[in-house]
């Protein structure tokens, strides 16, 4: 029987089990579902096995919807249980787990799966290519996203939820501490999803380099093409390191390794080192793309060319390289002498000079244009101001004698919800609001999503502004409550209900989507912003060869051009298009992967081996594997594109 | 007849093999740390170089610029991390 | 597909160059993956708790031969993509051969060198050091492991298939994994052993 207990959970309470019954019902429904409606072969078939970078898209959109909702929960979970002091709702051991996993959900889990969700729906279309450069490696790193978020999700009805932060510092999060299972959950399954960016990451810097339609010369590409690029450049080069700090994490906790144990020459500190040499870059990961968006968006919707293309180009190149030079600035209280900190303190200033660039690049942009103000480009407006507190208090927290005060408050929580939710939670629903007729053929109604933004935006402010003041007052976080004599209360009570405004402003979004799927109007065109770039040539919804001939590019805003100026777009005659096949294997493999994954954290060895064994099966599989994919004949093509515009108003 | 001849790769391989001897003398002969890491610093990246130009033929395609650009900006980022690291770690700390 | 004769095989198609280069970022990566072990490995090279030093229980004999061995696989599998390109299918599959075998070997002395530093006290739970260093020794020799596997497939392939743009492009990329490989072994080479040893 004692085996049997590491599956219990340690701490339970009447929500997790309440919880457990709800995934069970849920998973029972979803199978009822599927068999009921006949689904299982449609699923597999189209969604499933697929390797079209369009669906892979739309599923990255759904898990990371999902996920948010998630980390959602676990957010007011902890505004509610610090509303009030001496509150006794969550107590301290579920406090910890629910910021970690709230930590782990949001940045791993939503963020992460969300900017791959547009950059790959986006990114072969705005470049005119057929797919990305390895289709079949795009799928299994969806999948092993998935599985590695599924994994991070069932710890709470398993074992036991990771609690020792999203940052996982050793000595708490050894074994000595952390005796749960926990944390191996925390190892494992950023370990799986991490291993599917990396995939990404190579991917899409292929896809990018060789792909482009012809003419399209790196100094053309589309502003989101260029922060892809520089995005996954960083993803290839700093989730290594993450791969490795995992590997040496679980080794200490499963193989009984020193390396950041106390003991035997052992080092903490080097845990918190390698950790921010992956999660400073990635925080750049994170609001790269954003800034790719709202360049496409400001322009859109200003109608005018984004103002100084190449320094914006200059300011993410340099900003890519300087992300690795910056990590010590999260760890300025540790022990390391006034030199390093100086050193680190510099670059960390220096990095806010680039940022500071494309602000007033998008400012300059808008200027003297014909500004419309729809639901993404309130997004895109709204972000300006509050990034640049998040920005500014970012300059203050770099300057490593101050930060001796800031460090470890709720003043450098606010400073990163002040960078993150209008970087990457407001840049999302800007780009999904955006991008979304071209996914689905309709468009999401706009006085819903003004409501739902303004619920977002005031609560988020309301929300965090208060932890600024809480903060430099000295209220440390991660504290599960705080006595009443503090005089913390009214401010947290505050956060609460800004809290509560942004949940409102989420609800608002999901009534949108199943109010505009019913009520919208399905004949929209192939470009309703009337934008710029080119996945506004397709025709909607997009074909799976994304362009039935491939464009031909000679200036930064093709599309725009060709409509304004009538320069040609496609040119020549339709020829047949040679396409991949479908596969199972990453989804197979990608299972796999999970219950890999499983056994670890639970020590079970000889399923570990097993799963180790298939999983190469897998690749040995691929590697014998004849695949040429497919042709798709002409007149399929010009059958399908008979009725499409654009090949209609090219004969102008 | 020439151009079966597989000069490149003969001449890497002799080279190598030079490098490595050269490497070697800090083990045999008694050096100081320091003139022993010079050594080693050169061989060693010497070395890398020989087997990514000579062998791995990373200039010979059209992508050359794209793959040097990746090598480079990876030993430069590699070189921060390492250097980086023993500073904040072991020598102020 | 198309086939574009003025290359050689292994970039003739597009999907071709595509994978090369795919391979080359992925190796950039790879030079991260090995910096990170470095960057821990001299952080906590001299913290040995109360297990032993480097210098204490590295032998230059067997480090030696691995070396050796790797350097002339490295120069075979060279020798391989020769043939390949001037069309020689079965000095090519030789020299893969040859590689693969050289390869094997190392990983022998290396199992031996691994039983050894147990034998000597330096097992991977000892100390902080020993840890690290057996974990940077195992990840490259867990490289060299997938790459057996991996160039006992593609030389099977090729045999099968012959010298296609497919089994051409493919010995290509293995070819550049292996001379990582090699490049990986000579910093470990310089920097744990021959420093450790200075
Ligand atoms: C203007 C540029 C920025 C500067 C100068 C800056 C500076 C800093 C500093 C010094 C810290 C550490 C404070 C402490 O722990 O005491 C910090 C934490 C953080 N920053 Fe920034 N930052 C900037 C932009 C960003 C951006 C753009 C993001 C994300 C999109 C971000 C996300 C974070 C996160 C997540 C943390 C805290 C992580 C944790 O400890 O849990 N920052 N920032
Ligand atoms: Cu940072």
């Amino acid at each position: 029987m004692d085996y049997f207990d590491r599956f219990a959970i340690p701490h339970p309470s009447p929500a997790i089990y309440a919880s457990m019954v709800a995934i069970g019902l849920t998973v029972i429904a979803i199978l009822i579902g599927l068999t009921y409606f006949k689904k299982w072969s449609y699923l597999w078939r189209e969604w499933l096995t697929t390797v079209d970078h369009k669906r892979i898209g739309i599923m990255y959109i759904i898990a990371a919807l999902l996920m948010l909702f998630r980390g959602g929960v676990d957010a007011l979970m902890m505004r509610a249980q610090t509303a009030v002091p001496d509150n006794k709702l969550l107590d301290a051991q579920h406090y910890n787990e629910v910021f970690t996993t709230h930590g782990v959900v949001m940045i791993i889990f939503m963020a992460m799966p969300f900017i791959y969700a547009l950059m790959n729906f986006v990114v072969p279309l705005q470049i005119g290519a057929r797919d990305v450069a390895f289709p079949r490696l795009n799928a299994l790193s969806f999948w092993l996203f998935f599985m590695g978020a599924m994994l991070f999700n069932i710890s709470f009805v398993i074992g036991g939820s990771p609690d020792a932060g999203w940052t996982s510092y050793f000595p708490l999060a050894g074994n000595d501490f952390s005796q749960s299972v926990g944390t191996n959950y925390y190892l494992m399954s950023i370990q799986i999803a991490g291993i599917g960016t990396l995939i990404s990451g190579i991917n899409f810097v292929t896809t990018i380099f060789k792909m482009r339609a012809p003419g399209m010369k790196l100094m053309k590409m589309p502003m989101f093409t260029w922060t892809a690029l520089i995005t996954n450049a960083i993803v290839v080069f700093a989730f290594p390191v993450l791969t490795v700090t995992l590997l040496l994490g679980t080794m200490d906790r499963l193989f009984g390794t020193h390396i950041f144990s106390m003991t035997n020459g052992g080092m903490d500190m080097l845990w918190a080192n390698l950790f921010w040499v992956w999660g400073h870059p990635e925080v750049y990961i994170l609001i790269l793309p954003a800034f790719g968006i709202y360049s496409e968006i400001i322009s859109t919707f200003s109608r005018r060319n984004l103002y100084g293309y190449t320094s914006m180009v200059a300011s993410i190149v340099i900003i890519s390289f300087f992300s690795f030079l910056v990590w010590t600035h999260h760890f300025y209280t540790m022990g390391q002498g006034p030199l390093t900190n100086s050193i680190f303190s510099i670059t960390t200033m220096a990095i806010a000079i680039p940022t500071g660039i494309k602000i007033f690049n998008w400012l300059l942009t808008m200027r003297k244009g014909k500004i419309e103000f729809t639901v993404p480009m309130l997004y895109s407006v709204g972000f300006i101001p509050i990034f640049t507190i998040g920005g500014v208090t970012g300059v203050m927290l770099g300057m490593a004698s101050a930060d001796y005060q800031y460090h470890n408050t709720m003043f450098l929580v606010a400073h990163f919800h002040y960078t993150i939710i209008p970087g990457v939670v407001f840049a999302m629903l800007a780009g999904l609001t955006y991008w979304w007729p071209k996914m689905f053929g309709f468009m999401l109604n706009e006085r819903i999503g003004k409501w739902a933004f303004w619920f977002i935006a005031i609560g988020f402010n309301v929300t965090f502004f208060p932890m600024f003041f809480t903060g430099l007052d000295g209220q440390a976080r991660r504290m599960y409550t705080y006595s009443e004599a503090s005089g913390y209360g009214p401010l947290n009570m505050l956060s609460f209900v800004g809290a509560v405004g942004l949940a409102i402003g989420f609800a608002l979004i999901v009534y949108n989507v199943y109010y505009s799927t019913r009520h919208s109007s399905r004949n929209i065109g192939s470009d309703p912003w009337d934008a710029r770039t080119l996945e506004w040539a397709t025709q909607t919804p997009v074909q799976s060869y994304n362009f039935a001939r491939t464009p031909h590019v000679d200036s930064i805003e093709a599309f725009w051009d060709y409509k304004k100026k009538g320069q040609p777009l496609f040119k020549g005659s339709i020829e047949k298009i040679h396409m991949p096949n479908n596969s199972g294997v990453p989804f197979i493999m990608s299972c796999i992967f999970f219950v890999w994954g499983f056994s670890f954290i639970f020590s079970m060895w000889i399923p570990a081996i097993i799963t180790t064994i298939a999983i190469f099966a897998c690749m040995a599989h691929r590697s014998f594997e004849k695949d040429d994919g497919y042709y798709i004949p002409v007149e399929e093509i010009e059958a399908t594109e008979k009725d499409s515009e654009v090949l209609a108003d090219e004969n102008r | 007849m020439s151009e079966l001849f597989p000069r490149k790769q003969v001449m890497g391989f002799v080279f190598s093999l030079v490098l490595t001897a050269a490497a070697l003398t800090v083990y045999f002969l008694d050096v100081s740390f320091a003139v022993g890491m010079t050594i080693l610093l050169a061989t060693a990246f010497i070395q890398a170089a020989v087997q990514l130009v000579g062998f791995m033929h990373a200039g010979e395609s059209e992508d050359k610029v794209a793959i040097y650009a990746n090598i480079y900006y990876g030993i430069a980022i590699a070189l921060v991390t390492i250097f980086g690291t023993l500073l904040i770690l072991v020598w102020d700390m | 597909m198309k086939t574009d004769n003025s290359l050689p095989l292994e970039y003739g198609t597009e999907q071709n160059k595509l994978n090369i280069l795919g391979f080359w970022i992925f190796l950039g990566a790879e030079v991260m993956l090995f910096a990170t072990l470095f960057a821990t490995y001299f952080t906590l090279e001299h913290r040995t708790g109360s297990g032993p030093a480097g210098a204490e229980i590295f032998e230059i004999t067997p480090v030696l031969i691995e070396t050796i061995l790797l350097l002339t696989s490295s120069f075979t599998i060279g020798l391989g993509v020769h043939a390949m390109r001037l069309g020689r299918k079965n000095a090519m599959m030789t020299f893969f051969a040859v590689t693969l075998l050289l390869g094997l070997a190392f990983l022998g002395v290396e199992i031996y060198e691994f039983t050894h530093y147990v034998h000597v006290g330096a097992g991977l739970q000892v100390s902080a050091f020993t840890g690290i260093l057996l974990t940077t020794l195992g990840t490259h020799g867990a490289h060299v492991t997938v790459g057996l596997f991996w160039g006992l497939f593609i030389i099977m392939q090729v045999k099968k298939r012959g010298l296609t743009p497919e089994t051409a492009n493919k010995s290509f990329i293995f070819s550049l994994y292996w001379h990582f490989l090699d490049v990986v072994w000579i910093f470990i080479f310089s920097f744990i052993y021959l420093k450790g040893m200075m």
